[in-house]
């Protein structure tokens, strides 16, 4: 059979994102692939360097659409380790709350573009809703509904407005009360099934090796989860289960993310209960002279995809002089996904990708 | 349950701590600065001759994970540091232990007039794509690695984009201003 | 696993029968939740054009426009600028709004901009209350038009919250003696700030530069600021002396017209700007070693200057500087003049004088002390010896109610004198001081002290009387403040009509209720409520109610031709030259501003116009 090369994006129907994959291929089967990362590249890590400690805080977010929190909070991280500064108790509870609550609306954005993928059409609308429910008490809380600018190195911009607990937990209530009809439309439908099982699958051995974390690595059935390993903001104070799965395919991995959101929301509920009274920002040094000691951090928590790190250098000026973001889909879409596409066959393409939970942004940052 | 998948390491080394490493570092190689910011940081610093053995030498001892590679521009001293940030899974699968949290900070100089280091995917196949990206973004050429082909960028550029030296401000009114306003 | 079945997805049938729960816009548009980041809102009362929105801006979307038709106040603080801003760079980030210090510039609920033009997306940001045109109720507003030129009024979004502002609106509170302790001694009140103290108090400018324009001397105070948060007080000093050759002094009793000015003080406490100049001075122990000055090469030009208030020693100090030979003759036992004698010893210590004079000093100026011009030697013959004459004599005379039985009274002068240099005045136990302005407090908490000295353990009384009620009384907030509470009664709003003596001793004062203090033209001119009088009892009076310049050293030929201005001040050209030649003047008897930052401001342009018009000559 003769070998042809396609290009898979940056315009296709099984394509999220700007990203694109050119495969060698005869008939149907893939014999090599090749991921095209770049549409999205901004520079951001260099545009940083440019930027006072306090500028870059509004930017980082923008590196991941869709879950921008991860990334604001990576960063406060870095920053506080770096300038040495102390977080309220209260605004690390909020922070987590936060933080739980992007992962599930970045889980529901998953299950969108999987489910979309895979035909299921009603189902996505329904996650596309319901995470439009959560950017709803995102806007409530931050003032903004897609890039939240809301986790401050110090703390968080803002304490809860008026009866926003109350509101978080009718919304997760209302989530929560669909969860029979996403099971009985797609998780437990055969045709998810069929479509799913067996498809991307990868063991837990070579994961580790290709260097995967998150969804990834849990669907083998690793436990690892930054929150547990190395617990930042309040973690280290709930009490949550690290969902996992064994397999290592696409129907795992979705299934991972089912379960994961299921245990933010608990994890939400218990937070708000026990969530302290207080400040929520330790206010930094006048923006325009604030210099921090020379010195590197490495920082990273367990964003909705996997291990997103910061590595920063300070070399004692107003600016960052090295900032360099440790994202989980880099290695998921480059690496990982060249891998599983072999010998996968052309109809797949977009399930494995999306399966694998890539966000392009955040590869090309 | 799980199949294990712990590359190389023994019981021994599970409970090994960072001051123990550091110690045994610090005796086999020679030329080697060891420091401990923290508890759950180790910070080596190392010839680059040294590194790829280093690599090897702590993969042996369960840092399985390659986390990052990085790369600091060092105008002034005219030198790429470059950082690999190791660190290891889970040793047992439902146990998090003080050893996950340790996480190794490589750092080796080059040359900034000649940038050239050795390739370290014969142990961390992961390597292979970080090394791509620093390549076209800071012009350091990885020897043994076959796959250095562009990875973000679509132009040509005559000094890699994150070097220091190179001026964004002054590329983009460059490039951009020549394009006529709609 | 369990497979799940084909037939599951049909349990989710019920869902054809629901409402949708789309939103039917711009029928239903979506009402923006409280804190939404939308487009700008600035309040041009409030905003002070400082600039601080730019500055912070990532993107660089907000420039500063000058506006013509606002009018700068500098000494308010106030620039015509107002931020505008690009849409096409702003990303919504809400900084600008939580740098601002005035809290003028908001972030609304509108989001929608639609227009036909791509160049439109500028805007100089308003409000409701300036633009009417734009800014439509809720019954003309409609979601269509929606644009930057058509958005609904009270639509505030996120707002400024000073619990979370960028900058720190509270200051690092001055270490102090406390009232009960300072009032029995001449105790230096303010004991400084230390080190970590000053570089936390200097890290809260935000380097804006209104108190610059504010500042009489335009003093680089942004500049010396940052150094000292820099925690390099070398850099600081040097940056100071480019204006002002007395911070020691300055450091104590500057009216800190740049603190008024301060964008801080909006809403919270201006940077101790002040008190960042005397830590620096305090700090560092010679000025000479670490100023490494460069003395231009003699030119042989011989100056002198009459009075060595701060004018006259800064225009000495900027003069010697340019190589010329300065002699500074003052009537007093040391240099500072009214500095020397005025401020007392709590506030400003002689020590803290004598080092910015030792400083001049050894820079080559020479002075002559105790030698009154006129007295020990006359006007003309220096006007004859000399190239030029700077004259900085400032006003030296206690005026005098002049009411009955005056003469019984002390002047205010007098009585700071002898307390500061001299062997102190042996006070009574009730005390009235008359006046309301900075000298009255001062006299008073003089009066205060010398009692607790004089009288241990007695009970003794010190009260004021001024025309002024609170509202208007001259004195600064700080020092009523500061006097009430050491426990001085105060009698707003009375005015004096004749000292009480009997059998030859005091008794007390008369006083009449004022009507008002100034007529419709704002000028000073009393009335009073004659039948309504009060008798406050005391032994001793002080009249501390203003002072005048004695010009009386200058013979009548030379008097005769000096000009004065409307309201009796020298009349200089912007020289500082007087209407004599050769003859320069500034400070208190040129300016309305009686302070000593507006002398040094004055001696900084005489100084140039000396040099210049010798320069002119030598050629």
């Amino acid at each position: 059979m003769r070998e042809l090369e396609l290009y898979f994006g940056p315009q296709h129907l099984g394509m999220v994102g700007n990203f694109s994959i050119t495969l060698k291929v005869e008939g149907d089967r893939i014999l090599e692939a090749q991921a095209n990362p770049g549409y999205l590249h901004r520079g951001f890590e260099k545009l940083m360097e440019y930027r006072t400690w306090i500028q870059n805080f509004p930017m980082v977010c923008r590196i991941n659409v869709i879950e921008p929190d991860s990334m604001e909070m990576v960063y406060a991280m870095a920053v506080e380790k770096l300038a040495g500064i102390e977080v309220p108790e209260r605004a690390n509870y909020i922070r987590t709350i936060v933080l739980e609550l992007s992962r599930v609306s970045s889980h529901l954005f998953g299950l969108w573009a999987y489910a979309n993928m895979l035909g299921f059409d009603t189902v996505a609308q329904w996650a596309m809703y319901h995470r439009d429910l959560i950017l709803d008490l995102f806007e409530e809380l931050t003032g903004g509904r897609v890039y939240h600018i809301y986790i401050w190195p110090g703390g968080v911009r803002r304490d809860f407005p008026e009866g926003f607990k109350d509101k978080i937990v009718n919304t997760l209530h209302s989530i929560g009360s669909c969860i029979p009809d996403y099971d009985n439309t797609f998780f437990n439908n055969r045709l998810f099934y069929e479509r799913a099982k067996g498809i991307g699958k990868i063991t837990q051995k070579e994961a580790k090796e290709l260097g995967a974390t998150g969804q990834v690595l849990r669907a083998t059935g690793e436990k690892f989860d930054i929150r547990k390993v190395e617990p930042y903001a309040v973690y280290d104070k709930v009490d949550f289960e690290i969902p996992t799965r064994e397999d290592g395919d696409a129907y795992s991995r979705i299934w991972v993310i089912r379960d994961e959101m299921i245990e933010s929301v608990h994890m939400i509920f218990k937070l708000l209960d026990a969530m302290p009274e207080g400040s929520v920002y330790n206010k930094v040094p006048n923006p325009f002279k604030w210099k921090i000691p020379k010195g590197e951090a490495y920082v990273r928590v367990e964003s909705s995809r996997g291990e997103l790190g910061l590595y920063m250098v300070s070399n004692g000026e107003d600016k960052p002089y090295r900032v360099h973001f440790r994202t989980p889909s880099y290695t998921h879409g480059l690496v990982i996904l060249e891998k599983l596409l072999k010998n996968a066959s052309i109809a797949d393409v977009g399930n494995i990708m999306i399966s694998l939970y890539v966000i392009a942004p955040e590869i090309d940052r | 349950m799980t199949e294990g998948g712990y590359v190389g390491v023994t019981a021994s080394s599970m409970i090994m701590t960072n001051k123990k490493l550091k110690e045994e570092l610090e005796s086999t190689f020679k030329d080697i600065q060891v420091i401990v910011p923290e508890d759950t940081r180790l910070n080596i610093t190392a010839r680059e001759e040294d590194a790829l053995t280093i690599l090897k030498f702590l993969k042996d001892r369960g840092f399985n994970f390659l986390t990052l590679i990085s790369c600091v521009d060092w105008i002034k001293e005219n030198e790429f540091e470059l950082v690999y940030i190791i660190t290891s899974y889970l040793q047992k699968n439902d146990e998090y232990t003080q050893r996950e949290k340790l996480q190794i900070i490589l750092k080796t100089r080059i040359s900034r007039t000649i940038p050239e280091s050795k390739t370290v995917t014969p142990i961390f196949s992961n390597a292979e794509v970080y090394e791509r990206e620093l390549h076209e973004l800071f012009g350091i050429k990885f020897e043994g690695n076959q796959r250095l082909i562009p990875l973000f960028l679509e132009r040509e550029y005559k000094i890699p984009p994150f070097r220091k030296d190179f001026d964004t401000r002054e590329y983009v009114k460059e490039v951009f201003d020549k394009i006529p306003f709609v | 696993m369990d497979k799940g079945s084909i037939f599951s997805p049909f349990k989710s049938i019920k869902y054809l029968f629901k409402k949708p729960k789309t939103l039917r816009y711009p029928f239903e548009p979506k009402e923006p939740a409280k804190r939404y980041r939308g487009l700008h809102l600035n309040d041009w009362d409030k905003c002070t054009g400082c600039g601080n929105c730019a500055d912070i801006c990532p993107n660089e979307a907000i420039t500063m426009k000058e506006i013509p038709e606002i009018k700068p106040k500098p000494e308010e603080g106030m620039k015509n600028e107002r931020p505008r801003v690009d849409y096409g760079r702003c990303c919504f980030c809400g900084l600008c709004v939580d740098i601002c210090p005035p809290g003028s510039l908001r972030l609304s609920r509108d989001y929608l901009h639609i227009h036909f033009k791509t160049d439109t997306f500028n805007l100089l940001a308003k409000d409701e209350k300036l633009d009417k045109e734009h800014f439509l109720p809720a019954k003309e507003y409609s979601i269509l038009k929606a644009s930057l030129s058509h958005r609904k009024e009270d639509n505030e979004g996120l707002v400024s919250d000073l619990k979370y502002s960028l900058f720190e609106p509270e200051r690092v509170p001055m270490p102090q003696v406390k009232p009960e302790r300072r009032r029995l001694s001449f105790i230096e009140q303010v004991i400084g700030y230390n080190r970590e103290q000053a570089e936390r108090e200097a890290s809260r400018c935000l380097e804006c530069k209104l108190c610059e324009e504010a500042c009489p001397a335009h003093l680089k105070i942004s500049d010396y600021i940052k150094a000292i948060s820099e925690n390099k007080p070398d850099e600081s000093l040097k940056k100071i002396f480019e204006d002002n050759p007395i911070p020691s002094i300055c450091g104590r009793v500057c009216m800190k017209y740049c603190e008024d000015a301060c964008s801080l003080s909006i809403r919270g406490e201006a940077v101790a700007v002040r008190w960042l100049k005397r830590f620096v001075a305090d700090s560092i122990k010679d000025y000479k070693t670490t100023l490494e000055l460069k003395i231009a090469k003699p030119t042989g030009k011989k100056i002198a200057v009459i009075g060595a208030g701060p004018g006259g020693l800064s225009v000495s100090y900027f003069l010697a500087l340019k190589g010329h030979k300065v002699t500074v003759f003052d009537s007093l036992s040391g240099g500072g003049g009214m500095m020397r004698i005025g401020p007392p010893l709590y506030r400003l210590p002689i020590e803290a004088i004598d080092k910015d004079i030792n400083h001049i000093a050894s820079l080559g100026v020479e002075f002559k002390f105790n030698t009154t011009v006129g007295k020990d030697i006359l006007f003309e013959d220096i006007l004859k010896e000399y190239e030029g004459v700077y004259l900085g004599i400032g006003t030296t005379i206690s005026r005098s109610t002049k009411v009955k039985n005056a003469d019984r009274c002390i002047l205010a002068l007098p009585f700071l004198e002898e307390n500061k240099i001299g062997k102190g005045v042996k006070v009574g136990k009730e005390i009235i001081v008359i006046g309301g302005g900075n000298v009255a407090m001062d006299v008073a908490r003089e009066a205060l002290r010398l009692q607790q000295i004089q009288y241990p353990g007695e009970k003794t009384v010190t009260k004021m009387v001024s025309l002024e009620d609170w509202e208007i009384m001259p004195a600064t907030k700080e020092e009523i403040e500061d006097t009430k509470a050491e426990g001085i009664q105060f009698n707003p709003n009375w005015g004096p009509k004749e000292i009480k003596v009997e059998d030859g001793k005091i008794k007390g004062l008369l006083c009449v209720k004022v009507k008002s203090v100034f007529d419709e033209q704002g000028r000073f001119r009393p009335t009073f409520y004659e039948e309504k009088e009060m008798l406050l009892e005391g032994d001793m009076v002080i009249e501390a109610i203003g002072q005048g310049s004695d010009f009386s050293f200058i013979p009548k030929p030379f008097f005769e031709k000096l000009e004065f201005t409307e309201r009796r001040k020298v009349k200089v050209d912007e020289n500082g030259q007087t209407s004599i030649p050769k003859l320069f003047a500034g400070g208190d008897i040129v300016n309305l501003n009686l302070d000593a930052v507006t002398a040094i401001a004055d001696a900084k342009v005489a100084a140039e116009g000396i040099d210049k018009i010798l320069l002119s000559n030598l050629r």
